[in-house]
């Protein structure tokens, strides 16, 4: 089966017609190659192409703005929020902060996000995307609470992609923890391809967990692109398990001395559903750290790949890299690849890398079963332990306790 | 309660047990010594319910045919195994596990699962009793853990349990005299009328701690003589050799 697609831009409202034609030239540029294919060293491992094909007959740009359901606010934890129906600003509420220090508007959708590798996906979401927002935090302003942006959609999803851009700036001293959390709840396969860049200025600090409360058909692709100041950290979670399709690629330019970025990920991937998770961590500047810990458990058909790179630019002296994948392959039919890259051009760098994959450990079941605990639940136990490590760094212990459950749903399958 | 009648067990084609016989009655505390190689931790392995064997002969259990259930079971049912080496899992907090296991075994016995708070207080009292620290029991099962506190654990695990056949497999390896003295008070402060013990070592000294009824010596996959607490001692002075 092959797809048709119905790709529209006069649907999209006030555009100049120099928009239009930036708009245009992009949409040309996608038809050239379609949707990302194996052929595409990016993509070997995530044939989106065929992916979509087997899903899909068509796809289509229009959708109509009524939401699916009524925000239901987590009650776990003291929050802020970002309602975003189809990724545009629905509502907001800061309502544990101080006024005036934090920026929220609709993106404005004449910035182009500059990627080093752009796809064909960049292309279409240049040519049709709409909705996003913009998030700026003033200068030396710590958030109090976490700020959760709830990701809801529009009824009757079936082949339609949804494109949007945004833009979170922390302003020097400022801090904040970001939630993407994804409510879908419908069955319909749907796409979504984001492109979010994020500026972390001096001494501010960025946390961001996406994560995901049920099952969903969403086919998602996501490519975040981060600037890092002097002393700025950065910090991505993912523990997006229950889609359909995943790609996440987190592109890191540790601009200046000191800075940090850690990426970490928990996923237990069931069905048929593909994970990919690639990551370029380029190290621009001396004494900057990057830490990188991926974790996957495989069960049924499901696939998970971890492509990560790091480069090192010979100014980068006294550079601190880590990464570590770590997979647990519970059926012949799962798949696991990996795919670490290190490039260095400085002489003064502390580089690692690690990646491992196997099954559970037999000795390790029959010891939980002698004290009386099923097989099965044995597995998850194990599972678990595998997996939660990952959260250790969060230090909000609500939070973390919400992840922890959030966690161990996935385990159960949702 | 333990009755094993010509036990063969084979794995990977090779025949390690070849027609075991032994009698365990409640109150009873039997040792099983031997040299290395005889068989010892295949039996403790097999009456745990461990995968991986061909097996022939009786194993009944309070009148229930042990060869038919599953591991879980059997600990529902009141077998303990004593590991001779405690896995180490990471990952899973020590208290959570035994909390999941205690209710389990809870569960299958007819009584009330215990809540957390009275679960704490409970493994509480009983880890004071063989003097572990509080802090292990926050820690991930076994991670990190000295030989004596992997060993420590398992008796702790014994006492929570209160199993009917306790399975002590080279409990007294990897210990100090302090570690051994603790884990044998703990032994027998549990032993009483109803329950019973199998004590799988390779040397007499636990055995000065835990008084056993009988001795069986096993040698090549078959007890080859049974006896008093008085033939520790003397295994001691012969060895295994210059049996037979």
């Amino acid at each position: 089966m092959k797809q048709s697609y119905d790709f529209n831009i006069k649907n999209i409202y006030n555009l100049s017609s120099v928009e239009k034609d930036i708009r245009k030239k992009n949409l040309d540029l996608f038809y050239k190659s379609g949707f990302p294919n194996k052929k595409n060293e990016d993509w070997k491992f995530t044939d989106l192409n065929s992916i979509l094909n087997k899903s899909f007959e068509s796809i289509t740009n229009n959708h109509d703005t009524n939401l699916n359901k009524k925000l239901e606010i987590i009650k776990n934890f003291e929050h802020n929020y970002i309602l975003l129906g189809n990724g545009k600003i629905n509502s907001s509420s800061f309502k544990y902060e101080e006024n005036g220090k934090i920026s929220i508007k609709d993106y404005d959708q004449k910035n182009i996000i500059n990627l080093n590798t752009p796809s064909s996906l960049t292309f279409l979401n240049n040519a049709l995307a709409t909705g996003g927002f913009s998030l700026e935090i003033a200068k030396n302003y710590k958030l109090k609470k976490p700020l959760i942006i709830y990701n809801y959609f529009s009824k009757n999803l079936k082949n339609k992609i949804f494109n949007n851009k945004n833009s979170i700036i922390l302003n020097k001293g400022s801090e904040l923890t970001l939630i993407d959390y994804t409510d879908d709840g419908s069955q319909d396969n749907f796409i979504k391809n984001i492109i979010d860049s994020v500026i972390v200025k001096d001494n501010a600090i960025l946390k961001n967990i996406l994560i995901q409360n049920s099952k969903s058909n969403g086919y998602f692709y996501k490519y975040i692109k981060v600037f890092l100041d002097k002393n700025a950290q950065y910090e991505n979670y993912i523990f997006s398990s229950g889609l359909k399709f995943n790609k996440v690629e987190i592109e890191v330019d540790l601009n200046e001395e000191n800075s940090s970025c850690g990426v970490y990920s928990a996923l237990n991937l069931l069905n048929t559903e593909h994970q990919e998770i690639k990551t370029r961590i380029n190290h621009n500047a001396p004494n900057c750290k990057s830490y990188q810990k991926i974790k996957n458990v495989l069960n049924d058909k499901s696939k998970g790949i971890y492509q990560g790179k790091i480069f090192v630019e010979s100014i980068a002296q006294k550079t601190d890299a880590y990464q570590l994948s770590k997979a647990l392959i519970l059926d012949d039919n799962a798949e696991f690849d990996a795919k670490p890259e290190l490039e260095i051009y400085a002489d003064d760098v502390k580089c690692s890398h690690g990646s491992t994959s196997g099954s559970i450990d037999f000795e390790s079941i029959h010891y939980l079963m002698t004290r009386g605990i099923s097989e099965k639940e044995a597995l998850k136990m194990l599972i678990n332990g595998f997996l939660s490590e990952v959260l250790e760094k969060i230090t909000d212990i609500k939070l973390k306790i919400f992840l922890e459950e959030n966690l161990e749903r996935q385990i159960n399958g949702y | 309660m333990l009755k094993i009648k010509n036990l063969k067990a084979t794995v990977d084609s090779k025949l390690i047990l070849k027609g075991l016989n032994l009698n365990i009655k409640p109150g009873e505390v039997h040792a099983i010594m031997g040299p290395n190689g005889s068989g010892k931790s295949t039996l403790a392995n097999i009456l745990s319910g461990k995968k991986g064997y061909e097996i022939e002969g009786e194993i009944n259990f309070n009148g229930i045919d042990l060869k038919e259930l599953p591991t879980e079971t059997r600990a529902q049912q009141g077998i303990f195994l004593a590991f001779q080496y405690p896995l180490e899992i990471p990952g899973v907090n020590t208290n959570i596990f035994l909390k999941t296991s205690l209710n389990a075994v809870r569960k299958a016995r007819g009584e009330k699962e215990l809540d957390t708070l009275t679960f704490l207080k409970l493994i509480k009292e009983k880890a004071l009793e063989l003097g572990i620290d509080e802090k292990f029991l926050s820690r991930q099962l076994n991670v990190g853990f000295s030989g004596g506190e992997k060993k420590k654990n398992e008796i702790l695990q014994m006492k929570l349990l209160e199993p009917k056949l306790s399975i002590l497999d080279e409990t007294d390896s990897g210990l100090d005299i302090d570690a051994l003295k603790i884990v044998a008070n703990g032994v027998n402060s549990y032993k009483n009328k109803e329950n019973a013990f199998l004590i799988i070592t390779h040397y007499q000294r636990l055995l000065d701690y835990i008084k056993p009824d009988y001795i069986h010596v096993l040698s090549d996959g078959k007890i080859i003589k049974t006896g008093s607490a008085d033939l520790g001692g003397q295994l001691e002075k012969t060895g295994y050799t210059n049996l037979s």
